[in-house]
């Protein structure tokens, strides 16, 4: 079977639209609590606006610096620069894959993978719809397909 | 293949335990009389109650004759209700990590047995848990992981001894004294704490009546979890057949536990001060969601041999401590707990040294427990670690006063490496094992090099690349 997306070449990183519904999700609780904070106050509604914006900003920073990479064993996760974090699941550990689209995400030809092993969960978001097909394709063909 | 049992249906005591969670029900008509310490309706209440046991144990009676079980040929467990909706649980034998069979002395009286299903890549509130005969636990049991009698271990002499001592444990027996009070009557409770009164008064004869007590309650806890722990031992033994491992043993409390070796989680090694002193270790096993405190067995040092044999494939990791200059690098987290422990019970003292100097004997022993805990924090700063070994994944843990050596056995080990700015700058990773069941362990500051060391062992092995039975 082949896969317009070259997974052998290429690491799977969110796309900048993708990115973008991802900001997009976290500001909205703060759109919904920021009246509240208002109602207390103008300096507590601006200090929570500058918090939730600082919030929006990690969130962005942080999927910015999201890769994923599909070796002949492992699929690997890196995330983060100040406080980087790095996942190593070992292929055939991983029982389920899951791919959902929102209408947003729909808009951004983005997706978010959800990867399974009986341990853990990861979840790989904003990335192209093709890359989420081939990854989960590739995953769940077993060694053989790799 | 295995033999097919037919449609069976549970022990009696499956319906029991429906009723034994419905006994808070009991107490609502009688709610109302001893608040208002109505006896005239106390008789109404009773029989409120009675016709309320009548239909519980209507309901319990049809739940027994609803749902039945099933061992097919292909080792497929098929769990079944049949009562107006029907539904089906299959458990394959080849997805189970550890069967139990537990048989307390109510059980034994009545000939039932506790069955606990462990499957291997689901978090522990799965486990299955079935009353059945004796007869039809041994039956599936031995359907589902047979265990032919290959190697066998039963600790004796000195090994018996440790093994009784290592498996006490202060805590849980805490846990269930304090359950027993609760549960017991009043009369009982009032004895107890009258007995413990009067042993506390006797030592307070040499000691401070602070320390007295706390001496007399960690004696007597001890006591009880020897007293536990000495009923595990007896008539115990463990053996190894067929790709399974195997324990049986206990006296009020029976206990057979059988593992599927290709299915292991990991296996431990704890060196407590105990074990140290004795020379003997317990080895303690984690397969799928089982996860249990009681040591598996102990050997005494020079013995690794016995440990492999049980376990093939078992390896130790290698105890290199690092040098003060590679130490001096990593997080001062393994100090933290014991060290806030210790200061605020040195500020206690210090208080009490001019406020109440004779509560100080009593502050002083958790001042000095704490100290013993910096120090084995202290050589957890020099020793733990992690890194492949032969053909396994391999750390070291410090947690309270015990070093865990610890070697992983299944290929569905994730890792996440984490740092810190600090740890960056130091080059330095927190290790976490996600295991299989949702279970962690976080092994902490150790060198990035041995954190990548592990992540390229994963990407460069496969634990099971040449076996037949491959468990994923």
């Amino acid at each position: 079977m082949e896969h317009p997306f070259d997974l052998a070449a290429s690491a799977v990183t969110p796309t900048p639209r993708g990115r973008a519904v991802l900001c997009v999700w976290v500001s909205l609780p703060g759109a919904v609590g920021a009246p509240f904070a208002f109602w207390q106050g103008a300096g507590w509604g601006f200090a929570f606006c500058a918090a939730w914006c600082a919030l929006v900003f990690v969130v962005w920073a942080r999927a910015c610096s999201f890769v994923a990479a599909l070796d002949e064993r492992t699929l690997t996760l890196y995330l983060g620069v100040a406080f980087p974090v790095e996942r190593v699941i070992p292929r055939h550990s991983i029982t389920s894959a899951l791919i959902f689209r929102t209408p947003l995400l729909r808009l951004a030809g983005a997706c978010m993978l959800v990867i399974f092993t009986p341990g853990m969960w990861a979840v790989l978001p904003g990335i192209p719809l093709e890359a989420a097909d081939a990854v989960s394709a590739a995953l769940l063909a077993g060694e053989d397909a790799a | 293949m295995t033999a097919a049992t037919g449609r069976r249906r549970y022990h009696p005591y499956f319906a029991l335990r429906f009723m034994r969670r419905t006994l808070l029900l009991y107490l609502v008509p009688l709610v109302q009389v001893l608040f208002e310490r109505d006896w005239a309706a106390l008789s109404t209440a009773l029989a409120q109650d009675a016709v309320l046991f009548c239909l519980l144990a209507a309901v319990s009676w049809v739940m027994l004759r609803a749902s039945s079980w099933e061992l097919d040929a292909d080792g497929v467990l098929r769990l079944r209700w049949d009562l107006v909706v029907s539904f089906e649980r299959t458990v394959q034998a080849s997805q189970l990590a550890a069967v139990q069979i537990e048989r307390p002395v109510a059980y034994r009286l009545a000939g039932a047995s506790r069955v606990t299903l462990y499957p291997a890549l689901l978090p522990k509130g799965r486990a299955v848990t079935l009353c059945l005969t004796r007869g039809d636990a041994r039956r599936l049991a031995d359907c589902l992981m047979p265990a032919p009698a290959e190697q066998h271990y039963h600790p004796a002499g000195g090994e018996r001894l440790a093994f009784v001592l290592l498996g006490a444990n202060s805590l849980s027996t805490l846990l269930l004294v304090w359950l027993a009070l609760r549960q017991g009557d009043t009369a009982a409770e009032q004895m107890a704490w009258q007995q413990l009164g009067q042993a506390a008064a006797w030592a307070a004869r040499w000691l401070p009546a602070g320390l007295a007590w706390a001496l007399t309650v960690w004696t007597f806890l001890f006591g009880v979890s020897l007293l536990r722990s000495f009923g595990h031992t007896v008539r115990y033994a463990v053996w190894r057949g067929g790709g399974v491992l195997a324990t049986r043993g206990g006296l009020l409390l029976q206990v057979e536990r059988r593992f599927r070796l290709d299915r292991l989680t990991c296996a431990e090694v704890r060196l407590s001060p105990a074990a140290r002193l004795l020379r003997c270790y317990p080895v303690y096993l984690t397969a799928g969601c089982y996860c249990a405190d009681d040591p598996l067995f102990v050997y005494r040092a020079g013995q690794e041999e016995l440990v492999r044999r049980l376990l093939p494939g078992f390896a130790l990791p290698p105890r290199r401590p690092l040098s003060l200059r590679q130490a001096r690098g990593r997080s001062p987290v393994f100090f933290a707990p014991a060290g806030a422990c210790l200061g605020f019970f040195l500020l206690l003292l210090l208080e009490a040294s001019w406020a109440l100097p004779a509560a100080v004997p009593m502050l002083a022993l958790p001042a000095v427990l704490c100290a013993v805990w910096l120090a084995f924090s202290l050589e957890g700063w020099f020793l733990e670690g992690a890194q492949p070994f032969g053909r396994r994944l391999t750390f070291v843990r410090q947690r309270r006063l015990s070093l865990r050596l610890v070697c992983v056995f299944t290929p569905a080990a994730a890792l996440k490496i984490t740092q810190t700015p600090w740890g960056v700058l130091r080059g330095r990773a927190n290790l976490t094992f996600a295991y299989p069941g949702r279970l962690h362990e976080t092994v902490r500051s150790i060198p990035l090099a041995d954190a990548d060391a592990c992540a390229a062992f994963l990407e460069r092995n496969d634990p099971y690349e040449n076996s037949q039975d491959h468990p994923l």
